[in-house]
């Protein structure tokens, strides 16, 4: 194994050790290891199946999974057995999730939907006592300039285009000001351009948060890859950067393989 | 901070609450019987009965309307409250003149001679009107904590909160509970509790009584009504519709949805308790007819018609279909089912937004009978609430 | 055509009887005309005899309507009279007796000790029935008249008995007379004993009274015998309670099967909860209902003919729901699909539009559908009483399950359906007719909870607001099963059924509903979607 988090200061933020999981008998993930550094902006691939959302489900612990470990390095040094948390509790540590379609409050304004993603306490009394301050006011503008959405900010959610509702998503993701962001294909249904745009968005996250992107379309892969891990049958079948992992033997038989078998 | 959403609502409350907290009561009080601003005792209680059908179909529209859990078992949280203080009412009769017995004659029938302990602490008026509250909520905290941590919503909690009442219904309507040899009296049965004296030491049939009565639902519905007013306005509110509208997102955000539906589910409880306590004295009676699934089910009618999703719809609504209830009820009986069936049918099929949300439905097609240009979107409506 | 048919064949076969007990008759014949001294050995052939013809034919000749006949001078024959008519005992012939030969004829009766021989016989002709069921019955009746003089040919017919079963009877009724007629006290231990063995139910009130005197005697040995059998018969009881109680539930649980079938269908397919399911029970009920008083008017209550009105009903309460539930496809549901809350709240409002319907066409009150004679009555199961009417509900969900199966796996319709459950829209793009898929599939689902009303008309009550007691349960079904699962649906309805008549004799009716109902909240704490949910990767449906 080429990574062990054995030390407390590494600069990993979240390590998944061995994890299997499997539905009435079929391994959706299997033996799985993935380890993620701080501020660093992964990409995941993989054919249909592969086991790409189980996996964000695991992350997100929407399901615990059979064998394996899945902590989560905090910034104090802490670490957070993920298979042990509820859901609300892993957004609360600072873990955003975008889910495949995007999905939003539709009968809230855009306004709305992002002060209720904002970073902050989320019991019941804190919630009917809630005032907006100043500093909530700044940083819901910002996440706004951010997706583009200011002109539209009162606005019901569900009257946005596709391509804006995905965008405010990931608002609501950057308004949890989360250390690891979740994003499940962020371009699906963009026009060239929104894509692209999206891809500048995401790019400019670097560093500030990490990020695991999950994504189909390759042009929008090349754009945005540093690194990139290829998932298969439940298992890393490579890791590296997007030319190593292109020009990779295994990876064109999965890809191209599954082409060829189409046509 | 301000409330209400406009200066119509803001106008509007104050002269609902003028007229039925003051001009109602005094047309009742200090005209003469034969005058024709009159209102007889009987009418003042019909419509206290109404006011408290109305605070329980609010109830209910908090939680379909505004949280998405279309509960079907309000009513029986509406009957406990209403148990909870007819057991004090029954217990402050007086001695039966026929049977000659401080108790309540069905257990009296039963060769008891003494309350059962579940039954002594209601003979004090404080502990029944908590106990109004405080039974439906506890049924409710317990039901709900399960139901919610299996994460049972949809139709499935539509499901599971019918067959709680229809099992609770069973059970108020034994006289007896038999378990490991004991035999414990419970709620009258069939009967039920009624045929009551006095309330908190005054004559209950007195005009003043219903008349106070009628007052403090008033008031209960006004409460109830800036309650829900402000929590909108919250951001409780706001993860509220947020749960209804998609609660995966609203718990990925970081809230623990469960504990906000739980805090939401038995308040709603609560509320429709302290509503069917009102009702009881003003009706003089309550019993298990009262927690049959068609009862809860007739909650749900009334906010689907009055409007689901807003503030005055339950209102109107429970008013609307009790008065069209006692109207076709005396002129044709065997068709009332009928019609209510009907108006399921009717409102869910062709008034999504309810009596409520009619103007904004018949709009384009007013203005096309009045031969203005069409409306670019002829079928416009609001977004229909899930 | 084939029912009109077998109408027919029953009118016929009970017009005209045949013969076909010649032996018996010949004996008969024989004893009738035999001299004192030949009686005993025909005697004691009559008794190997287990006709229920001697009985009839005893009974005619000690009241004086049998007679000898001198046909010729060398042969005479006996005849009985049967209104008026002479009828030859040997082959069942009427036998015109010309004016003329009025002289030959002559009354016969038994001699008193013949006739005390044959009283004997009578008695135990029962006992070489050759129906199992009625040796045990003849036996076990006179072991309980305790008559020391119906011993021996008990023991002469246990010793004959090859059926393991008859056998024990014989033993039981021969023991439950020595408790009455023993010798010593060693018998008594030993018969006592031996009917705790045999778990002799018929024999426990007297060994029970044994068991008191034996006390009050200080017979402390007897006592123990006794305390020892009774609690062998116990044993027995409590095994044949909990049968009866499966087999209620069973019933119950078929009931609740046929009934969610329907409902996991239309739930499963169009997205549907449909509350008005509970008013086709109803229908199916109502339609027995209707088809016993067509046949009570054109055929006559005591007619054969009246007894089929039940089995016609079957196909006809199938079709009758099934129209009307396509009719109500087409015209209601078809605006509901995949909302399933305002399903919920459209359907419950056409439940209680039928609901009123039923009420005003047939009044408020429960009304009563009557059993076919074939379902009247209890058939035995290892001593255990299985009533017809149940057993016949369990094969009967059994029989409509297995032709559900069969039209969702083998038939064209059943694939359309499924591809349809899949994915509707896919499904439509591949030229699937999914309207009337789904119009169809309705029907059927209606058509099925008629079946369970037709079924329910047997072991409950037919009345205008029938669905509602069991629609709360059979959701509750779909539920625990995993909604839209037909294998859940089953596992769960029998076991609900089940569960629910287990509970009821030690909780009552009501607080059995309020465990079970508790049960069903805790199994869904462990599993959430049922037995089988449904895999969804969808985050918001």
């Amino acid at each position: 194994m080429v990574h062990i988090p054995g030390e407390k200061h590494t600069p990993l933020i979240l390590s998944v050790d061995g994890v299997t999981k499997s539905f009435d008998g079929f391994k959706a993930i299997n033996d799985l290891s993935f380890y993620l550094s701080e501020g660093e902006l992964r990409t995941v691939i993989g054919p249909n199946g592969a086991g790409k959302s189980t996996f964000m489900d695991l992350i997100t612990a929407r399901t615990k999974p059979d064998e394996g470990k899945i902590v989560f390095h905090k910034d104090n040094g802490e670490d957070v057995d993920l298979t042990r948390v509820r859901e609300h509790h892993v957004s609360q540590l600072g873990i955003g999730r975008k889910f495949q379609n995007p999905t939003v409050y539709r009968s809230h304004t855009v306004y709305d939907n992002l002060q209720l993603s904002l970073s902050g306490r989320r019991n019941l009394l804190s919630s009917l006592f809630y005032s907006e301050s100043q500093e909530d006011r700044d940083k819901i503008h910002h996440v706004l300039d951010t997706v583009r959405l200011t002109e539209f900010k009162d606005d019901l959610a569900g009257s946005l285009s596709h391509g804006q509702k995905q965008w405010l998503e990931i608002g609501m993701l950057l308004a949890q000001d989360p250390r690891i962001m979740l994003v499940d294909e962020p371009a699906a249904g963009m026009s060239d351009e929104e894509t692209e745009r999206t891809g500048e968005l995401l790019l400019s996250l670097e560093g500030k948060h990490s990020l695991i992107v999950i994504e189909h379309d390759m042009e929008f892969v090349r754009q945005i890859a540093r690194r990139v891990t290829v998932l298969h049958q439940g298992q890393v079948l490579k890791e590296g950067d997007f030319d190593f992992v292109k020009s990779d033997s295994k990876v064109i038989e999965v890809y191209l393989g599954r082409q060829s078998r189409k046509h | 901070m301000n409330v209400f959403d406009s200066k119509l609502e803001t106008r509007g409350f104050i002269v609902t609450m003028i007229v039925l907290l003051f001009a109602i009561p005094m047309m009742n009080a200090f005209f003469p019987e034969n005058s024709f601003f009159h209102i007889s005792s009987f009418q003042l209680s019909l419509w206290g009965k109404y006011v408290t059908y109305a605070i329980l179909a609010m109830s209910l529209n908090v939680l379909w309307g505004y949280t998405g859990m279309l509960c079907l078992c309000q009513s029986l949280f509406f009957a406990l409250g209403a148990y909870a203080f007819g057991m004090y009412l029954v217990l402050h009769i007086g001695i039966d003149d026929v049977y000659n017995t401080p108790l309540p004659v069905f257990m009296d029938f039963q060769g008891y001679t003494e309350l059962p302990w579940y039954w002594a602490p209601f003979e004090y008026a404080p502990f029944a009107v908590v106990a109004s509250l405080a039974i439906p909520g506890l049924v409710a905290f317990v039901f709900g904590t399960l139901i919610f941590r299996s994460r049972i919503r949809g139709v499935y909690f539509s499901i599971i909160t019918q067959a709680l009442t229809y099992a609770l219904m069973l059970f108020f309507f034994k006289n007896n509970l038999e378990l490991f040899g004991q035999s414990y009296i419970l709620f009258g049965g069939n009967n039920g509790l009624n045929d009551f004296k006095e309330i908190f030491r005054a004559n209950i049939n007195s005009a003043a009584t219903q008349r106070w009565l009628f007052i403090a639902s008033v008031v209960l519905m006004l409460s109830v009504y800036l309650l829900i007013a402000w929590v909108l306005k919250t951001k409780f509110g706001k993860v509220q519709q947020a749960i209804r509208d998609s609660e995966n997102r609203i718990r990925f955000s970081g809230y623990s949805t469960s504990t906000y539906k739980l805090l939401i589910f038995t308040a709603c409880a609560m509320i429709a308790g302290a509503a069917g306590a009102l009702y009881v004295p003003q009706v003089g009676g309550i019993n298990a007819n009262e927690m049959t699934p068609a009862k809860s089910l007739d909650v749900v009618v009334w906010v689907a018609f009055g409007g689901r999703g807003t503030k005055f719809g339950p209102i109107l609504g429970a008013v609307v279909v009790s008065l069209l209830k006692s109207f076709f009820l005396r002129a044709a009986p065997d068709s009332w089912l009928i019609i209510l069936g009907g108006i399921f049918i009717f409102t869910v099929l062709f008034m999504p937004n309810g009596l409520v949300g009619l103007p904004g439905q018949l709009k384009p097609w007013l203005n096309r009978i009045r031969g203005n240009k069409p409306l670019v979107s002829e079928e416009a409506s609001s977004p229909s609430v899930p | 055509m084939k029912k009109a048919l077998f109408i027919l064949a029953v009118f016929v076969s009970s017009a005209f009887g045949e013969v076909d007990n010649e032996a018996t008759r010949d004996v008969l014949e024989r004893l009738a005309l035999a001299g004192k001294s030949e009686q005993t050995g025909v005697l004691a052939e009559l008794a190997q005899l287990g006709d229920p013809f001697i009985k009839e034919f005893v009974d005619a000749w000690r009241v004086g309507e049998v007679f000898s006949y001198e046909i010729s001078d060398t042969e005479t024959i006996v005849l009985q009279r049967v209104s008026e008519n002479y009828r030859r005992l040997s082959n069942d012939e009427v036998i015109e007796i010309p004016n003329t030969e009025s002289d030959k004829v002559s009354k016969i009766r038994p001699s008193r000790s013949l006739r005390r021989e044959l009283k004997k016989i009578t008695d135990t002709i029962d006992l070489a029935s050759p129906d199992v069921g009625t040796r045990m019955d003849a036996a076990l009746k006179l072991g309980l008249s305790q008559r020391l003089e119906y011993m021996e040919s008990l023991q002469s017919k246990f010793e004959a008995e090859s059926n393991a079963r008859a056998k024990a009877a014989f033993e039981e009724a021969i023991n439950i007379i020595i408790l009455a007629n023993h010798q010593s006290p060693e018998e008594l231990n030993q018969a006592v004993q031996r009917l705790g063995e045999l778990k002799s139910l018929p024999g426990r009130d007297q060994i029970s009274g044994i068991q008191t005197k034996a006390v009050e005697e200080g017979n402390s040995e007897l006592a123990s015998i006794c305390s020892t059998a009774l609690r062998q018969i116990d044993n027995r009881q409590r095994t044949i309670e909990r049968w009866g109680n499966l087999v209620r539930g069973l019933s119950l649980g078929s009931v609740l099967l046929m009934v969610a079938f329907g409902l996991a269908i239309t739930f499963g397919l169009m997205g549907i909860i449909n509350m008005a399911h509970g008013e086709f029970i109803a229908i199916g009920g109502y339609t027995c209902y209707v088809m016993q008083n067509i046949f009570a008017s054109s055929f006559g209550e005591q007619s054969a003919a009246y007894q089929w009105f039940f089995w016609v009903s079957l196909p006809i309460c199938f079709l009758v729901a099934g129209g009307i539930g396509y009719g109500l496809e087409k015209g209601l549901f078809r605006f509901l699909y995949k909302r399933p809350l305002e399903s919920l709240l459209a359907t419950w409002g056409l439940s209680m539009v039928m609901q009123q319907l039923f009420r005003l066409k047939f009044g408020a009150a429960n009304v009563q559908v009557n059993t076919p004679d074939i379902l009247i009555g209890n058939f035995d199961f290892w001593g255990i009483a299985l009533s017809y009417t149940r057993v016949f509900v369990v094969a009967f969900a059994g029989f409509v399950v297995v032709m559900t199966w069969l039209l969702l796996t083998k038939t064209n319709l059943g694939l359309y359906i499924r591809a349809v459950m899949q994915n509707r829209n896919m499904a439509s793009s591949l030229g699937i007719p999914v309207s009337r898929v789904n119009s169809l599939t309705f029907a059927f689902g209606c058509g099925l909870a008629a079946l369970a009303g037709a079924a329910l008309s047997q072991i409950g009550n037919v009345g205008p607001s029938m669905g509602q007691t069991y629609i709360v349960d059979s959701f509750m079904v779909v539920v625990v099963g995993g909604v839209g699962n037909l294998l859940g649906a089953g596992i769960s309805a029998l076991g609900i059924g089940t569960v629910d008549q287990f509970l009821q004799p030690t909780f009552g009716p009501v607080m059995g509903k309020i465990i079970v109902f508790l049960m069903i909240i805790l199994f869904l704490q462990w599993k959430p979607g049922g037995l089988f949910p449904t895999k969804s990767r969808s985050m918001d449906d």
